[in-house]
């Protein structure tokens, strides 16, 4: 899949192919989901791909994606009313719900392609003689303040602020050029016009509007809004910086966990949040499985923790690997503030900001893997790196799992289910079963048992909507968009 | 022992991960490598303990490290107080000595290995990790039985081994006694190793933590090793890394080359620096052993 970097940079056209617009709903009151509505980003490479596939009898419903398509980040605006992915080719794509309308009440806000555009490109840093990836790792939108939106994307290096705006009228009636844009001969004008606002169709455009880089040696990892709407930071391995969206040239160091000795390295920094209603505190979670929360008021350099969440280690589950699978992939504050939610490798925990001895609560995501991590680290699996999500009213928590699975947990009822984000399950009008991994001795109907889990449909990324029950999950280049059942 | 083979396995796995994390896109992945390179070295001491932890010497075998060619490098690691601060085997070890108390071995490791390459127990003490295809925690108890099995190995040629037979943790001269019950368990082929995962498998789990480890290393390395017989043991071990990983990863360590002399080659040089830094002594192996596994860190550095 090694493309020659500078062919990536050809024009690629993406095309929006709506696949299935069907109505799924899901057994259980607590969490009705329905609506099942794909979308698959595909270039012109992968039609022709596809319709080779076809005549040569391959799976019709393949596997195969282009690399660069494959869906890195999902975010979902403050209103719910947008709906960014970023993918590993770079791009970005933006979904808007539709209004609802009267005539159609069925379709109740469908998310449909808004804008697209390029935010990324490979880029090679000569003097360290690396590549540096275009895969964009995290987007995050900042509020909105007037008619246009604006989002953060990250790459590996590089974070730029993008501005989305939509565009419905153009001027017209320049003095000086005509309407091609060519310049008048002065001597032809003989009287002067106003130029006037006339409506054309709309278009909507993103144009960069800061580029904040060189700031960071290592890859970054996780970019996270302030409440203060005026700063943010962007989380590499070793260190968080700090910055104001206004100044591209200048950033604060507010935690650096570099050793002096490289050598003595023996955690790094994963991911990073700012608590979403004080703007003076952050935490960031570490590939030892803690999490430290830090005050900026408190210093400069917020390298001594406030507070250390750490859970000990179980030692009857020692193995090789124990260190792998307590690195903590993904850490969110809840919406209230009061909670923190982190990912490992097999479980999600909720913490409480008042308790840092041990999480508040546990949820084995998938336990069954704990005996295949032997397997799971040949094929890198054990990497995998799995965001979780809070629903708006912190109630229920969600991730995802290998097979296309992901998991839902309700923390009142502590019920929780497993679904997949599969074309294959969706016909129009039929109802989203939950699935069930057979752990060992008899395989009932309907579950699959472990072995034939599919290790390479992987579900790393999703989003809920900040205040309705509308998820967005990415499978490799698909986006499923679930929503309640309308009823 | 299958977990031996597993931890060699794991091994060859990690050090193929590690190679490869050098030419994929977008540069050198801290997160990943530092993952990677502690499974190795979890993989490693449970790998190089297996020789010492009651293993049969073959009589070729007790030759040659009778003549002090070959000792695990990892010899002066299983040493409780040459574990790598990283290693939860280090604090396993202090437990091992705790319960041990009777066993001279276990008070002056250093000594122990340098006159009778005993210590067996110490480094199957540092066994602390346990993996489905891996061996299961075995008991002091235990392991008389599983002592009696032979294991071949094709790549270790010699090892300082602990040749303990049935332990008897009052018995302070064990050491002694290693050679005789070895060659008379011993079944395999002078170029194999028979060894077993010697008896004092005490394991204990305990968190893992760098910090955890360098406090505890520190003053458990201070009275146990002895100056003096560091250098020497500091030498066969790698001697014996040297052997057995040259056999097994030959050519990923050509393809690796000078990020892995420390783990290939008996640098006697670097003993003296590493001396020189840590007035510790028995730092020197535990920083060696983080020099040699993260060769990728110099690159970092160079970022």
């Amino acid at each position: 899949f090694l493309l020659a970097f500078p062919s990536i940079t050809l024009i690629r056209t993406v095309r929006f192919l709506p696949l299935f617009h069907v109505l799924i709903s899901v057994k259980g009151p607590w969490i009705p989901v329905s609506l099942f509505l794909v979308y698959k980003i595909k270039t012109q490479m992968d039609e022709e791909i596809d319709t080779r596939k076809i005549n040569n009898s391959f799976l019709r419903d393949h596997n195969y994606a282009t690399e660069a398509d494959i869906i890195s980040t999902v975010e979902f605006n403050s209103t719910g009313e947008l709906l960014a992915t970023g993918d590993k080719g770079g791009r970005v794509v933006v979904f808007q719900r539709e209004q609802e309308s009267k005539n159609q009440p069925h379709r109740r806000g469908e998310y449909n392609v808004y804008s697209t555009f390029q935010s990324h490109e490979p880029e090679f840093d000569y003097l360290k003689s690396l590549e540096i990836e275009e895969k964009i790792n995290k987007i995050r939108w900042l509020p909105q303040q007037n008619a246009a939106y604006f989002l953060l994307s990250t790459n590996d290096k590089t974070v730029k602020l993008w501005k989305v705006s939509e565009r419905d009228k153009r001027p017209e009636g320049y003095n000086l050029k005509d309407e091609e844009g060519r310049i008048r001969d002065p001597t032809t004008i003989t009287a002067l016009r106003v130029p006037v606002l006339q409506p054309m169709d709309l278009m909507v455009e993103a144009t960069p509007r800061r580029v904040f880089s060189n700031a960071h040696t290592y890859h970054i990892n996780s970019i996270s809004v302030n409440s203060d709407y005026e700063t943010y930071m962007s989380t590499d391995d070793l260190r968080i910086n700090l910055w104001n969206l206004e100044i591209t040239n200048r950033s604060f160091n507010i935690v650096d966990i570099k050793p002096a000795n490289m050598e003595m390295l023996t955690e790094v920094i994963t991911a990073a949040e700012f608590q979403p209603s004080q703007c003076n505190t952050f935490v960031y979670s570490s590939s030892k499985g803690s999490i430290r929360l830090c005050d900026m008021r408190a210093s400069a350099l917020c390298d001594n923790h406030s507070k250390l969440f750490e859970e000990p280690e179980d030692p009857s589950n020692r193995s090789f690997f124990s260190e792998i699978i307590s690195s903590i992939s993904d850490v969110k504050f809840s919406h209230s503030g009061r909670y923190l939610m982190t990912r490992d490798y097999l479980t999600v925990k909720v913490w409480d900001l008042n308790m840092e001895s041990k999480p508040l609560e546990t949820y084995q995501v998938h336990d069954y893997l704990r005996s295949k991590l032997c397997s799971l680290y040949e094929n890198d699996c054990i990497f995998d790196k799995f965001e979780c999500v809070w629903n708006g009213s912190d109630s229920v928590i969600m991730t995802g799992s290998y097979n296309n699975f992901f998991r839902m947990f309700d923390r009142n009822t502590k019920r929780d289910v497993t679904l997949e984000a599969s074309r294959e399950n969706s016909k129009p009008r039929a109802i989203l079963k939950p699935r069930k991994v057979c752990v060992g001795g008899k395989r009932r109907k309907d579950e699959i048992s472990v072995d034939s889990l599919d290790f390479s449909k992987k579900i790393l990324h999703s989003a809920w909507h900040p205040s309705e029950n509308i998820i967005a999950v990415a499978a490799t280049n698909n986006l499923y968009i679930f929503q309640d059942k309308v009823n | 022992m299958e977990f031996k083979v597993e931890a060699h396995r794991i091994m060859s796995i990690s050090l193929g991960k590690i190679y490869n994390s050098r030419v994929q896109r977008g540069g050198i992945k801290l997160h990943k490598n530092l993952l990677v390179s502690l499974v190795l070295r979890s993989a490693r001491q449970v790998y190089l303990s297996d020789y010492y932890g009651g293993i049969c010497l073959s009589a070729q075998q007790a030759r040659e490290w009778c003549e002090g060619e070959y000792m695990a490098s990892k010899q002066g690691k299983l040493v409780p107080g040459s574990t790598e601060s990283l290693s939860e085997s280090d604090e396993q070890s202090e437990v091992a000595v705790d319960k041990q108390e009777p066993r001279d071995v276990v008070e002056s490791p250093a000594g122990l290995h340098v006159e009778t390459q005993a210590s067996g127990e110490q480094d199957s003490a540092e066994n602390g990790v346990s993996d489905s295809g891996c061996s299961d925690i075995k008991t002091p108890e235990e392991s008389p039985e599983a002592t009696q099995t032979c294991e071949v190995a094709s790549v270790v040629t010699a090892i300082s081994s602990n040749c303990i037979s049935a332990p008897s943790p009052s018995d302070p001269k064990e050491e002694t006694e290693t050679p005789t019950d070895c060659q008379t368990d011993n079944s395999e082929s002078a170029e194999k190793h028979s060894y077993e995962p010697k008896a004092p498998q005490a394991y204990t789990n305990r968190k893992r933590t760098a910090d955890d480890s360098e406090l505890t290393d520190s003053p458990t390395k201070r009275t146990k090793l002895t100056s003096t017989s560091l250098p020497s043991t500091n030498d066969e071990n790698k001697g014996e890394t040297e052997e057995m990983d040259t056999s097994n990863v030959s050519s990923l360590i050509t393809i690796f080359g000078s990020s892995f002399s420390g783990l290939l080659s008996n640098k006697e040089g670097e003993q003296p620096d590493s001396e020189a830094e840590d007035s510790d002594s028995g730092q020197i192996c535990c920083d060696q052993m983080l020099k040699n596994l993260n060769p990728w860190s110099t690159a970092i550095v160079a970022f």
